[in-house]
């Protein structure tokens, strides 16, 4: 574990000292916001939309812009540049159990995407978006965002150690936009036509998003919450399987 | 310093070797697989290195080199044959060999956005070593390579020197007793070789074995104790320079001493004829 910490430390160095990288994780996702509730926020007003219980419709947004920034994966193509350049090899070559490999990253990106998920989530409460669930709410919604980042990026590594190619991984993150569209995005699942109904049940994203929405406009709803968070350990563990596998038989 | 000695003598036991060598090889072979067919970049070495030793690997460039480093240092598997390195199986226990070796890869093996200093007390930290121990050991590793100024710059700045410089250090961290160097002066400007030339022999005083690839014969005859010329994938000579340039003399009746370049090109295949002392043509 002291050795994932250690990798850790200097995977977020890296990101502190590459802020060009960072920054856009912030603003895409805050542009994105602006445009979606500006386009549709006179469709849904208020005070007679029920599915937002009193809200505007940028608090019914807000999770999918937090799903946006948590899915840049910057840190899988950090990972390209250690394989190009050679440090990667370099790891390999020292006594570090592979798990730390993975783990140092995730650390980072958890961190990296907790930050970034807390700025977000307070500039939307300065412009008006209140968290129904409370500070407990809020702190929910920063970890389930943050844990969604490193699971993300698990997957954009598998991509990294398999094509050790950064255009290759940067492409592989475009596949987070279907994912995304394959969700109760816009309105609520119930509201969706039924292809888009059952695209948006078989998507394990749409738990995610539901529980995200819920920490923002409703109280503790467990039933709505606990299904998110099972998606993120599930896929989470998957990914750091996968990576450990491929970076052991890394050749 | 304690805790870097603890580290050393905690490390795992590798399978019973018989024998003292630093490095042995027997049929060592790696084949990959492409679009096109099988390749065999190696194909059945045998070598062995004795501790203590400067041991020179040469062969032109896609020799098979690289890959027989990249095996012995546990970043590639073996695909037939076995190997030990410090008495270790590579194949059955590579994190027992990873303990023992350092290795500085053809490509200096650096993160940029670090310092120097940050990059040496996390090798060291990789290590097992604890922090102060770390701290102490990379204050004297950017002494022995004179980067004692240039600790705090980021890597991105160093000059290709500093940085092969700062790699050699990284993989001393922990004392290594076998040292993997790829074609570590590749690029550098003749200062600069001649200064990782003197950082090697110092290594070396210290008991470290040193197992050397490198594409220049002068380099090779400066700093190898024995060496090995490998080609297509197979040793084709082997021996201390000295030898290797007798050998060569006896078997072409030679007036003189041949250099190591004409040893080379010999084993190799390669063949050059001279005018008045100057090279006038190469030929495969």
């Amino acid at each position: 574990m002291t050795q994932a910490w250690v990798l850790g430390q200097r995977a977020l160095r890296e990101g502190w000292r590459t802020p060009e990288a960072l920054l856009p994780t912030l603003f895409i996702p805050l542009f994105f916001l602006v445009v979606n509730v500006g386009q549709a926020a006179k469709i849904f007003p208020a005070a007679s939309t029920e599915f937002l219980y009193g809200q505007g419709y940028g608090a019914f947004q807000l999770p999918s812009s937090l799903l946006l920034a948590a899915s840049f994966g910057t840190a899988a193509l950090f990972l390209v540049e250690d394989i190009e350049g050679g440090y990667f090899d370099k790891l390999r070559a020292s006594p570090v159990p592979r798990s730390a490999i993975v783990l140092g990253r995730l650390i980072a990106e958890v961190a990296k995407g907790a930050l970034i998920a807390a700025a977000i989530v307070l500039l939307g409460v300065i412009f008006g978006i209140s968290i129904a669930s409370g500070p407990v709410g809020f702190v929910l919604l920063v970890i389930l965002t943050a844990l969604w980042a490193a699971v993300f990026v698990g997957f954009m590594q598998l991509i990294a150690l398999k094509t050790r190619s950064a255009a290759a991984t940067n492409s592989a993150g475009l596949v987070f936009f279907p994912l995304l569209f394959l969700t109760p995005n816009f309105v609520p699942r119930d509201l969706l036509t039924r292809p888009m109904e059952i695209a948006a049940t078989l998507n394990p994203v749409t738990y995610l998003m539901e529980a995200l929405r819920s920490l923002i406009l409703r109280d503790l709803v467990w039933a709505d919450i606990l299904p998110g968070f099972a998606v993120v350990f599930v896929l989470g563990a998957l990914m750091l399987y996968l990576n450990v596998r491929m970076i052991r038989n890394y050749d | 310093m304690d805790d870097v000695a603890g580290v050393i003598d905690q490390q795992p036991p590798g399978p019973e070797w018989p024998g003292n060598a630093a490095v042995r090889a027997e049929g060592l072979v790696k084949h990959y697989e492409s679009r096109t067919g099988t390749i065999e970049a190696v194909r059945g070495v045998d070598l062995t290195v004795e501790a203590g030793e400067v041991f020179g690997f040469l062969g032109p460039n896609g020799a098979g080199k690289s890959t027989t480093v990249r095996m012995l240092t546990t970043l590639l598997s073996i695909t037939a044959g076995s190997a030990f390195v410090a008495g270790i199986d590579v194949a059955r226990d590579p994190d027992a060999v990873r303990h023992r070796i350092g290795v500085a890869l053809q490509e200096a093996g650096l993160d940029p956005r670090q310092s120097g200093r940050e990059l040496l007390i996390l090798q060291a930290r990789l290590f097992g070593i604890a922090p102060d121990a770390a701290a102490a050991r990379t204050e004297e590793l950017l002494a022995l390579v004179e980067l004692e100024d240039a600790a705090d710059r980021r890597i991105k700045d160093y000059s290709g020197g500093m940085k092969r410089r700062l790699d050699l250090a990284s993989a001393l961290v922990h004392r290594p007793e076998v040292l993997f160097l790829d074609e570590p002066t590749t690029g550098l400007d003749p200062a600069s070789r001649l200064t990782v030339w003197d950082e090697v022999r110092r290594i070396n005083e210290r008991g470290t074995t040193v197992f050397l690839t490198t594409q220049y014969l002068e380099e090779a005859d400066a700093l190898c104790d024995r060496l090995a010329i490998i080609d297509g994938g197979l040793i084709v000579r082997e021996g201390t320079p000295a030898q290797l340039k007798a050998d060569l003399r006896e078997r072409h009746g030679l007036d003189s001493d041949p250099s190591l370049d004409d040893v080379f090109l010999d084993a190799t295949g390669r063949t050059r004829s001279r005018v008045a002392g100057d090279v006038q043509e190469v030929t495969s």
